[in-house]
């Protein structure tokens, strides 16, 4: 009975050493892992689309390879809701090598309006979550998670929509000039049409008038909508609808009672 | 009165040399701690109190090999060596809180997954508390063979 005894304590004995060796060689070359975060950075694609982007720098001087490198980042409003969902994923980064990730997460300013329409007219702040998860030694796997700060400018900060100014133009029509002004503290450039019109107190509409509108990004901008009215049609109790459409996002009815 | 002596002489040996034995084994397993601890040098500085753990582990861990080298030759060796699979068993379990560790770093989140080392070292510490068990079995075995337990 003593042999077979000792077989397993030798057996085990080996067994214990290799996983103690592997171990320790894995914790050891974790240290020569480099990871470098750049800064996340949110930009516009060609769709007009929100770009938040994070590129991670991985440096393997370790003695094993990693596999199943994956980055997810989670794009967060203030109340916790998931607006969007980027994921990069690396099958293998082999001792030795440089990469670079870059993590993408699109989104519409669309999406963010259907959670909350205060978007436009107030700054905010977005979260941003981000998950990278890794086989260190292709065994051992570790998940580091973060979570930044995305200051939100609202596109139209601080918009004011003048009392509308009535001028006589011709003899069958008034004109209606109505002051728009806005601050851009968004990071795109805005542009895009205000469309208004303008219905009578019956609910029929009796005019309407558009203008382009240029805000570049923390700008402000200053404009006016003209509208032409039949003078027999102005009553009191009257309206006006604003429309603003943008490649971004198209946002209204505003409304705006007028008389 | 010669043979009380030489007993006692040779009870002596015994006991010195045991312990010697144990003492060794010890050191010889503290000095291999201090080698691979100079591998695990940068997790201390992630990981709060994980150096305190560790040395905590080792010295229990070489308590119970020194006890294990003095009671060489009896029952209670066996024991020692049981005890000292059930302590690792016990240990790593509740140090590793499962397998999964999770370590806030200022504003990072670090979780290792340690389940897979978790179950081989719980099946290895296993194994050597069979091989301990089966030690004692025989070493009662061959006593009483011997004639008289």
């Amino acid at each position: 009975m003593n042999v077979p005894i000792r077989m397993i304590g030798i057996a085990t004995t080996f067994l214990w050493i290799f996983l103690v060796a592997f171990l320790a060689s894995a914790v050891y070359s974790f240290k020569d892992l480099k990871f470098d975060f750049g800064l996340p950075q949110m930009s516009v694609t060609l769709d007009n689309k929100l770009l938040f982007s994070l590129n991670i720098n991985i440096v393997n001087n370790g003695y094993y390879s990693m596999d199943s490198f994956n980055v997810t980042t989670e794009i967060l409003d203030v109340d916790g809701f998931v607006v969007t969902r980027g994921l990069t994923f690396i099958p293998t980064i082999k001792k030795g090598e440089n990469t670079t990730i870059f993590n993408n997460a699109t989104f519409g300013v669309d999406d963010l309006l259907q959670i909350n329409r205060n978007y436009l007219f107030d700054d905010s702040e977005l979260r941003a979550a981000v998950y990278a998860g890794v086989r260190i030694a292709e065994l051992i796997p570790v998940e580091v998670s973060t979570n930044l700060s995305l200051p939100w400018g609202a596109p139209f900060y601080n918009l004011i929509m003048g009392q509308p100014e009535r001028v006589e133009f011709n003899e069958t029509h008034f004109r209606i000039a109505m002051a728009i002004s806005f601050e851009n503290h968004a990071f795109f450039n805005l542009t895009g049409n205000v469309q208004a019109q303008m219905y009578s107190g019956a609910g029929l509409r009796v005019g309407d008038g558009h203008t382009v509108i240029e805000a570049p990004q923390h700008s402000f901008y200053h404009g006016y909508v003209d509208i032409y009215v039949p003078k027999i049609e102005l009553t009191r109790g009257s309206r006006f609808e604003v429309y603003f459409l943008t490649p971004f996002f198209d946002y209204g009815p505003l409304v705006v009672p007028y008389g | 009165m010669v043979d009380e002596k030489n007993d006692f002489k040779t009870n002596l040996r015994k006991i010195v040399f045991r312990a010697l034995k144990g003492t060794i084994k010890g050191v010889l397993f503290y000095a291999l701690y201090l080698v691979l601890f100079r591998f695990l040098v940068p997790i201390p500085d992630i990981v709060p109190g994980f150096q305190q753990a560790i040395e905590t582990f080792v010295m229990i861990y070489v308590f119970l090999i020194i006890a294990d080298g003095l009671t060489s030759g009896t029952i209670f060796h066996h024991f020692f060596n049981a005890t000292r699979a059930l302590f690792v068993i016990g240990y790593l379990i509740f140090s590793l809180k499962g397998g999964i560790l999770g370590v806030p770093f200022q504003n990072v989140n670090l979780t290792v997954d340690l389940r897979l080392f978790l179950t081989i070292a719980i099946f290895l510490s296993f194994l050597g508390f069979a091989k301990s068990v089966l030690q004692a079995i025989n070493y009662l075995n061959e006593k009483s063979e011997r004639g008289g337990i």
